[in-house]
Parts: C-alpha cells; sequence; structure tokens
C-alpha cells in the first residue's frame, strides 16, 4: 500500500470495505510482529553461542 | 570531533535553516501558515508524522534505556497500531470535514467556546513543558561535544529550530522533516554497521544477540498484570493505547500534520505509515543501545557514562576505590563474555551471568556514590550513547550521527513550537482577543508567537537535564494530560448525550483524578492515560445529565 502512489481522487473513492480490509491487515502485522519478538528473545535468552 | 565531522554538522544547521526561511515566501496566509494549504501528500505528511514523534530523545534516550534496561520499553509502542486504526475511523474524518485549523476548535462547534479553550489551554502547559524537555537531550550531547555552558547549547539547538520555524511555517516544518528522517536512518544505519564491525572477530551478531539475551536484555513481553511495572504488554496496549490515542488524537503537534493532507484518505494513509513502520522502527533504534551494550562486553565502558560527574567524584579516594573495583570487574566479566563466545556450556552462560551481576553492583556503587556526594537524582542513561559515539566512532561518522541527533531533535521541535504557536493564535488570540484582523496580521501573530514559545522551551529545558531518563519524563508529561484530553473528545465524539458543562468539569476532574494517582499510589505513567480518559468520561456524562438544552445539529459535527 505505501509503495504505490494513490492520486486524490483514488483515495477519496476508496470505499469503507477497502480501508478495514487494511485495518485487518494492520493488527494482523502487529500480533506478527509481537509474536516474532517474543520469539527471538525467547530463543536467544535460552540458547548458548555455538 | 574532527574537521570533517565540524563540516557535516554546520552543513546540516546551514541548509535546515535556509530551507526553512526560502518557504517563508510560500506561507503569506493563515491557511497556509498553519495548514500548508491542505496541499501535502500522504507520504511527505506520513514521515514528518514519525519525525515529529522521533525526537533527538527517541535517539539518545531509548538507546541509553536499551543499554540499561534491555528491549522490554518496545511494549510501550504494542498500543500505536490499534491507536491508529481507532483515529482513521474516528477523529481524521470528524477533523476534516469540519474543516478546523485545531483539534480544540472543534471541540467549540461541539461544545462550546469555554472547552474549547480549556483543552487548548492544557495542550499549551503539556506541550509547552514536553518541548523543553525535548530540547535539552541534543543539548546535553553538544555540552558533552563541546565542553560549552549547558545553557549556551539548549538556546542554540532552541533557537535555531525556532528560526525556520518562525518564517517557514508548517510547509517547512514538513518537508523538511521529510529530509530529517533520511538524515536519521542513514546515520542510524552506518552507526549500527560501524558497531557490528567493532565486535571481536569472533563475535558475530548472532553471538552479540546471544550474550545480550542470556542477560534478560531482549525480553520484548512483559505479561504481568501489575501496575507498579513500568512495562509490560498490557501496559502497552491498554495504557499506550490510550496514551497514542490522546497523543495523536488530541495533541495539535499531531493532529496538525494529517490536517496538512489533501484528503481524508491521505490523511488515513499517513497515519497508517506509522502504524506499520513504528514498531518495527523502534526496534531497531533498541537493537542499537543493544549492540553498545555487547560492545562495551569486549572494551572498557566509563564507570558511569558522565564525564563531567566522574572528573568531580575522581578526587576522592573511595571514588579510585570503586574504580578499581570497576576495572578488575569488568576484566572479569569480559573473561567470562569471551568464554561464554567461544563454548557452548551451561556452566559458562552461568559464569557470564554472575559476572555480570558483580559488574552492576559496582557500578552502582559509584552510581550511589555519585548520589550520595554530588546530585541526588543522577542519572546516566541520556548520556550512554553520545558517550560512545564520540569514544569510539570513526571521523565523519561522529558527524553524521550528530547531525541525525539534531535532525531527530530539530523535526519535533519545530513541529511542537509551530502547533503551539497555531493553538495560541487561534484558540486564543483571534477567537477571544481580535477575532476580525487580516490574514497577514494572524500570520505575524502566529510567528511571534512561535518565536515567543520558543524562547519559552528553552528555559523549561535548562531545568529538564536532570529530571532522570528525558523520554520516561516526556511521555510522564503526556500521560498527565493526554487520558483527559482524549475523555473530551470521547464525550465530544462518541456519547451523544454529552454538553458542555458535562466536558468541561470531567475534564478538571479527570485532570485532579491523575494528579491524586500520581501523588497517593504506585501506579506506573501509563496507566495514568486510561484513568483520565475513564473518570474524565464518566464526569463528564453524570455531569451532562444534570443539563436540561438540546445538543447542536450541525452535520459538519
Amino acid at each position: 500500500m505505501e509503495n504505490e502512489p494513490i492520486t486524490q481522487e483514488e483515495v477519496r473513492e476508496r470505499p469503507d470495505s477497502w480501508w478495514y480490509r487494511v485495518y485487518a491487515l494492520v493488527v494482523l502485522t502487529e500480533v506478527f510482529v509481537i509474536f516474532a519478538l517474543w520469539f527471538l528473545s525467547r530463543y536467544f535468552s535460552a540458547n548458548t553461542i555455538n | 570531533m574532527k574537521f570533517l565531522d565540524w563540516v557535516i554538522v554546520f552543513a546540516y544547521l546551514g541548509y535546515v535553516i535556509w530551507d526553512g526561511v526560502r518557504m517563508s515566501r510560500q506561507s503569506n496566509s493563515v491557511d497556509s501558515y498553519f495548514l500548508a494549504g491542505r496541499s501535502l501528500p500522504w507520504w511527505a505528511v506520513g514521515l514528518s508524522v514519525m519525525a515529529t514523534q522521533l525526537s533527538a530523545i527517541t535517539l539518545v534516550g531509548t538507546t541509553g534505556q536499551a543499554y540499561s534496561d534491555g528491549m522490554r520499553f518496545i511494549q510501550f509502542y504494542y498500543g500505536l497500531p490499534l491507536a491508529m486504526i481507532i483515529l482513521c475511523v474516528t477523529v481524521v474524518p470528524f477533523f476534516y470535514r469540519a474543516k478546523v485549523f485545531t483539534a480544540y476548535e472543534y471541540l467549540e462547534k461541539r461544545f462550546d467556546v469555554k472547552v474549547r479553550a480549556l483543552t487548548s489551554f492544557f495542550f499549551l502547559i503539556s506541550r509547552g513543558l514536553g518541548v523543553g524537555t525535548i530540547i535539552s537531550a541534543p543539548s546535553i550531547v553538544l555540552s558533552i561535544v563541546f565542553g560549552w555552558n549547558l545553557i549556551v547549547t539548549i538556546f542554540l539547538i532552541g533557537l535555531s529550530t525556532t528560526i525556520y520555524t518562525v518564517f517557514g511555517g508548517v510547509r517547512a516544518v514538513t518537508w523538511i522533516d521529510v529530509k530529517q528522517m533520511f538524515v536519521i536512518f542513514f546515520g542510524l544505519a552506518v552507526c549500527f554497521i560501524v558497531i557490528l564491525s567493532a565486535f571481536p572477530s569472533n563475535v558475530s551478531f548472532p553471538d552479540a544477540l546471544s550474550l545480550a539475551g542470556s542477560l534478560g536484555k531482549l525480553n520484548t513481553l512483559e505479561t504481568s498484570f501489575d501496575l507498579r511495572e513500568k512495562y509490560t504488554i498490557w501496559s502497552g496496549l491498554i495504557g499506550g493505547l490510550f496514551l497514542m490515542l490522546g497523543y495523536f488524537g488530541c495533541d495539535q503537534s499531531q493532529v496538525q500534520r494529517f490536517l496538512t493532507a489533501k484528503s481524508v484518505g491521505e490523511g488515513r494513509t499517513s497515519l497508517l505509515m506509522s502504524a506499520f513502520l513504528k514498531i518495527p522502527m523502534q526496534v531497531f533504534i533498541l537493537l542499537i543501545g543493544i549492540m553498545v551494550f555487547v560492545f562495551y562486553q569486549f572494551q572498557t565502558p566509563p564507570i558511569v557514562f558522565n564525564s563531567g560527574e566522574v572528573a568531580k567524584a575522581e578526587q576522592s579516594a573511595q571514588f579510585r576505590t570503586i574504580e578499581d573495583k570497576f576495572a578488575q570487574a569488568h576484566l572479569e566479566r569480559r573473561e567470562a563474555a569471551v568464554a561464554f563466545s567461544d563454548g557452548e556450556s551451561q556452566e559458562n552462560r552461568q559464569n557470564y551471568i554472575a559476572a555480570d551481576a558483580k559488574f552492576n553492583g559496582v557500578r552502582q556503587e559509584a552510581v550511589k556514590y555519585i548520589r550520595d556526594t554530588s546530585d541526588k537524582n543522577f542519572n546516566d542513561v541520556n548520556y550512554v550513547f553520545p558517550t560512545f559515539v564520540l569514544q569510539n566512532m570513526p571521523m565523519g561518522v561522529i558527524g553524521l550521527i550528530i547531525a541525525a541527533i539534531f535532525a531527530a531533535a530539530m523535526s519535533s521541535i519545530a513541529a511542537e513550537l509551530n502547533a503551539l504557536a497555531t493553538a495560541t493564535t487561534l484558540d486564543f488570540y483571534k477567537r477571544l482577543y481580535k477575532p476580525e484582523a487580516s490574514d497577514s496580521h494572524y500570520v505575524i501573530a502566529g510567528r511571534i508567537s512561535t518565536f515567543l514559545w520558543g524562547i519559552f522551551a528553552c528555559i523549561v529545558a535548562i531545568y529538564a537535564t536532570n529530571l532522570g531518563s528525558l523520554i520516561e519524563v516526556v511521555n510522564k508529561f503526556g500521560s498527565f494530560f493526554y487520558g483527559s484530553l482524549l475523555g473530551v473528545f470521547v464525550l465530544a465524539f462518541v456519547v451523544k448525550r454529552a454538553r458542555a458543562r458535562g466536558a468541561f468539569f470531567g475534564l478538571l476532574f479527570g485532570i485532579t483524578s491523575v494528579w491524586v494517582a500520581s501523588q497517593y499510589s504506585d501506579i506506573e505513567f501509563l496507566w495514568f492515560n486510561v484513568i483520565g480518559c475513564l473518570v474524565t468520561v464518566a464526569a463528564g456524562y453524570l455531569i451532562s445529565l444534570t443539563v436540561r438544552d438540546k445538543p447542536a445539529d450541525d452535520p459538519a459535527i
């Protein structure tokens, strides 16, 4: 979404359903990031160095 | 600092001031000076939103926080993406369609002028104090670099930012923010690479993470529901959500960013940019602090990171004894770290953890000595990163990172000053004192107001330098007011029965409740946002029930 230039008219015409999909993506991304950070911290906290 | 570093720093400063001043020609009406004619693209607004939040405190304070306390500070940001979604659904379209210049102007349309003035007044107090804290962080860096008096450095950074904000208005603030974000991330990326290359040859990046991880420095998820714990997933998701809603939705310095966007959709997209990028960005900045920590496993760190205090304390034989113990403790920890890096046994791991505990014990002795003999509020968190950079980075990189710290500071200070001037000029001067003047008159008033707020912020900065971790100080200032301000907007948007009297006294109740909580409980500051908001909404609703009138029926509201 961030990489594509969006014209003013296009943005104004976006339906609510489009925005709801973006919001869902935000939530999923956050859940993934929190889980990934937790997993990495657990991995490096428990792991001994090879 | 070598000649090349000076050239980089002064080239950056000169360019930023010139760039801001040259934009003054495009900022000669109220609409263009305060809202850039509502003409800016989403990506510029989005970068400006992030730059405004990313202050020098974020660089100096967060890296220092990671060095001393690990990554758990990241939980503070877990509520941000959710807050952005709520704001995109509610605040952005409400404000944009109401065609307001300030967030508080909307409250006059919904309630009355007293509610507008009171909320704007609390914004001016909290942000006026907050921007002083934001100035003090880079000023500390400068005072270390140049050995100058701190007051001189505070006025240097504060006034140089004030100059381009006075002339260029919000358009200059936004476009310079965009350029500053590139300076910041280029500087940080170079810094990160240089730190990794300075590790011993047998220590890789995963090894560094294991060293930090074994000491609990990488913990990013604390699930305890203890209100006295500062950073937990709950304080981040709930308290942080309320704080971010208050900051991005009710704080003029952020509201003004998305009001400059071309449309509602572009305003939403600019906020969602932060929702996606903020947590990864903060992880990267915290990771730099962690890498500094690992670097000092193999190189001797200063006993405390404030050279001025060390110089004073070294005159005492007792402190020199602590320094000898510290040197010995560092050698033992380094040996344990090397052994842990080379071997994979649990024994090596336990030895390393024990050596680090001993090292920290000696360092705490030194901190206690300084607190007992010199400064009872002594805290060196904010000195860690600048001291590391100056003592260990190569020529050119020092200048680049100092420029990045300046960029971070100036982007936030400029946005805050611009917002303070906007609220002062439009919510008070124009609304209450001189409602029928020309556009150019209000632009001049805005410029004078920006200048006066710049001076005020510098004075506050002088007193903010000894308040502990600066990033916590600025968030505590915010948390004192944001929850209650948010409560007023919740009343405005959600509670149909809410009336002006309820909103006015609800806000006063909310702020009083936060003050009581801060004075008479151990509740950590992130929860103040929840308390302030809930009390304001509850009190506002109950008081509104006593009012027998009809609400305004304006479709724009």
